[in-house]
């Protein structure tokens, strides 16, 4: 008997764009939230959703992402009836190759999804930061009898230009669906989450796998192949906080997001009560705030020693602040150092980067600065 | 040495009764520093030492100790070889003088007869201090030692580890004599910390042996018969780092403050000596622009909007704007409401503090405020 739904998290993105964060890690790996990585976000969705079974696709970087994902433990994926892989490039019969697209990735793993033989599938990536649950989409999805739903967020029409943008009746189906369109004529941009009937995408990765102009890509070239062959295909609007965190800067704000400062709207703490996010166990001491601390509206984890000035900061476990420092608009990763009397402005300081004792770091903060040096 | 061959036993049954504090809970599944129970300790330093086998020997208030020690496997390396037990005498429920240690190993007593360890580490919850087993086994092995008990030079026995046992030892190290500390001891003194390290078959022996005839003797009495009847010779070892007795709501207090100091900091946190616990799944603490925060711990899941002050959050506490917290406990989940006073007080769990209303206690008597009031 097979099952309902499966997840295929796509996680094998290389996030250039992120410098040194993503140098040695995958993007899918990167810290978030002080106490977070990116890819907890659509795994514990996975979770909160009752999706129990959940193939992880990575390629770039991966093993210290796959060691993270190892059973699914974290985020409770490794019980009865649940199932979380790993699912890297592998050797087959037909030879061996990296994945060379979405499409690709989920194609190459079809034993995988035959063997778990789900009414549908999910697809969804690995590095996007939001907070839900799946339980309306599939509602919706199934009551349609659709072939594929996307899911959608309104997008302003000055930024429409940079994604995916789809047409809709209005009943919500498809009518057109444009890469990055000049002149955009709808502001729904495709989130990059589609649950497909697996019968019907199973058919559609096969036959495009034989195609040798394909880039293998699920925007790019499915969902068009899809809607050309009059599919059934319904978008979904999603409300709420959703981030494709591309570059440093918007990764910042990402984090910046989240404090109390911020929009108390899209703040992902505030939907905590039933959709926690999960994350990996650190064993860290407890949080301490020395006797000349000051705190300004700040995220701070556990296992952070806070003795100097911290003003708008979003602070991980294991990062020292010492006495004298000033950090403001940072993002301090975990076991960051910040030396005596240093100050440091906008910044995103990296897992384990040193800043020295006076050091000073982007005074005029024009932009973001990017503080990878290790002790 | 093979650490297989070691059980290990972490005592709630040796704790004092601390009262109001411990009125629904043991005082090893009581909340410390925000983020640990105090049998946090006593289980990192089991698994710190690679023992795997654990028995929990649960005096009473199982619901809470349960309810922290989870699926048990925060404390293991490995999942499968590790066990730890919940160790429990339920005939012994309705009787507290029977309700003790050797009763309820008796009680399940397929740990004495059914398995092959050569040694039995006992280690209670109220006395905490990071101890590696390791090298006093090793210590116990060699001079082929019975029993082995762990003590702990203190100054003034009239200021600390009252209801402990204060030994007396003879030229080779062994114990010649134990009174129960009570206050009227003078001077410095050599205080039990309660860690008896025994030879599986000589426990199993003396419980065989003495149980029968005095079935209200514990541990401790055990341990007098011994090394004061000279049945065995129990030989004692000097640990000289940070310790604390747990004996009062007073010292609950005062040992709690004093972590804030980084010197008993490091006595008790050592970077490689972790102290683990079982993770919650709460986001990091927050805190607003209006946030006031020196000399603290602060959990995570908290919300910091007012003044905090030489204090101890534990999670998911909430201090509304214009509140203050002054040397003060506060346990998880309670609100502090807008203007509101906390001073010298120790707010136990899912309390809710009104605006603008004041709960003091005096500097040298800290008031306690019951579990889900509302003031």
């Amino acid at each position: 008997m097979g099952i309902k739904i499966a997840a295929m998290v796509l996680a094998g993105g290389k996030g250039t764009r992120l410098k040194s964060l993503t140098r040695k890690t995958a993007k899918p790996a990167v810290s978030y939230g002080a106490k977070y990585r990116i890819i907890d976000f659509p795994l514990s969705n996975c979770a909160n959703s009752g999706i129990n079974h959940v193939g992880v696709l990575t390629q770039y970087e991966s093993s210290e992402l796959n060691t993270y994902i190892g059973n699914g433990k974290n985020w409770g994926l490794n019980g009865v009836n649940s199932l979380t892989s790993v699912l890297t490039p592998h050797q087959t019969e037909e030879g061996s190759s990296w994945y060379r697209g979405t499409a690709d990735a989920i194609y190459e793993n079809l034993d995988w999804l035959d063997r778990l033989d789900p009414e549908h599938v999910l697809i969804l990536s690995g590095d996007h930061i939001y907070c839900t649950t799946f339980d309306e989409m599939l509602a919706r999805h199934i009551a349609a009898k659709a072939d594929c739903t996307i899911s959608v967020i309104e997008v302003p029409w000055e930024e429409a230009s940079r994604f995916g943008i789809l047409e809709t009746d209005e009943k919500g189906n498809i009518t057109a669906f444009k890469e990055k369109p000049k002149n955009p004529t709808s502001n729904l941009a495709s989130m990059g989450i589609y649950i497909f009937d697996y019968k019907t995408l199973r058919a559609e990765l096969i036959a495009d796998a034989k195609k040798e102009n394909s880039q293998h890509d699920f925007g790019g070239d499915i969902i068009p192949t899809m809607l050309s062959e009059g599919k059934r295909m319904i978008s979904y609007t999603f409300k709420g906080y959703w981030k494709d965190v591309g570059t440093i800067a918007s990764l910042h704000q990402a984090n910046m997001d989240l404090l109390l400062s911020g929009d108390p709207e899209i703040n992902l703490f505030t939907v905590q009560a039933s959709h926690r996010i999960y994350t990996e166990d650190t064993h860290a001491v407890p949080q301490y705030v020395g006797p000349k601390a000051k705190i300004r509206d700040c995220l701070i984890n556990q296992g952070a020693t806070i003795l100097g000035e911290v003003d708008h900061c979003v602070i991980s476990d294991g990062v020292v602040v010492q006495e004298g420092a000033v950090v403001r608009n940072s993002v301090l990763m975990a076991d960051a150092f910040i030396g005596k009397n240093a100050r440091v402005n906008s910044a995103m300081c990296g897992p384990s980067s040193f800043v020295g004792e006076n050091e000073i770091i982007n005074e005029e903060a024009k932009d973001i600065a990017l503080v990878s040096k290790t002790k | 040495m093979n650490m297989k061959d070691v059980i290990g036993m972490v005592n709630f049954h040796s704790s004092p009764l601390i009262r109001p504090l411990c009125d629904s809970r043991s005082l090893g599944s009581t909340s410390f520093l925000g983020r640990y129970a105090l049998c946090d300790f006593a289980l990192s330093n089991f698994c710190n030492s690679g023992i795997e086998r654990v028995g929990l020997l649960v005096k009473d208030h199982e619901r809470s100790v349960l309810k922290h020690v989870g699926s048990m496997d925060s404390w293991v390396h490995n999942t499968k070889t590790g066990q730890m037990r919940i160790l429990f005498n339920e005939a012994a429920c309705n009787n507290p003088e029977l309700n003790t240690d050797l009763n309820n190993i008796k009680e399940n007593d397929w740990i004495l007869y059914d398995s092959n360890a050569d040694y039995v580490i006992l280690a209670p919850v109220h006395i905490i201090a990071p101890i590696d087993f390791r090298p006093l086994l090793e210590k116990h092995i060699a001079n082929k030692e019975r029993i082995t008990v762990l003590a702990t030079k203190i100054d003034n026995p009239k200021e600390e580890y009252l209801g402990q046992d204060i030994l007396s030892l003879d030229r080779l190290g062994y114990v010649e004599d134990i009174r129960q500390n009570d206050g009227s001891i003078e001077g410095p003194s050599l205080a039990s910390m309660g860690v008896v390290i025994i030879n599986r078959t000589v426990l199993a022996d003396m419980i065989h042996q003495f149980l029968p005839k005095n079935p209200y003797l514990h541990l401790g009495g055990l341990v007098y018969r011994a090394a004061v009847e000279g049945i065995y010779k129990v030989k004692c070892e000097i640990y000289d780092g940070y310790s604390r007795c747990f004996d009062s709501f007073k010292h609950y207090m005062d040992y709690s403050f004093e972590i804030l100091e980084r010197e008993h900091f490091d006595g008790l946190f050592r970077p490689s000596w972790p102290i683990y616990t079982i993770t919650q799944d709460t986001p990091p603490s927050i805190y607003s622009e209006t946030a006031n925060v020196s000399n603290s711990f602060v959990s995570n899941g908290s919300t910091v909007e007012g003044t905090v002050i030489n204090s101890i959050l534990c999670r998911n506490v909430k201090v509304a704007k214009g509140a203050v917290v002054r040397n003060s406990i506060v346990f998880s989940n309670t609100k502090i409401g807008e203007d509101a006073v906390v001073e010298n007080a120790l707010l136990d769990k899912y309390g809710i503090i009104t605006r603008g209303h004041h709960v003091s206690g005096k500097e040298d008597d800290p008031i306690y405020v019951e579990q889900g009031i509302i003031l």
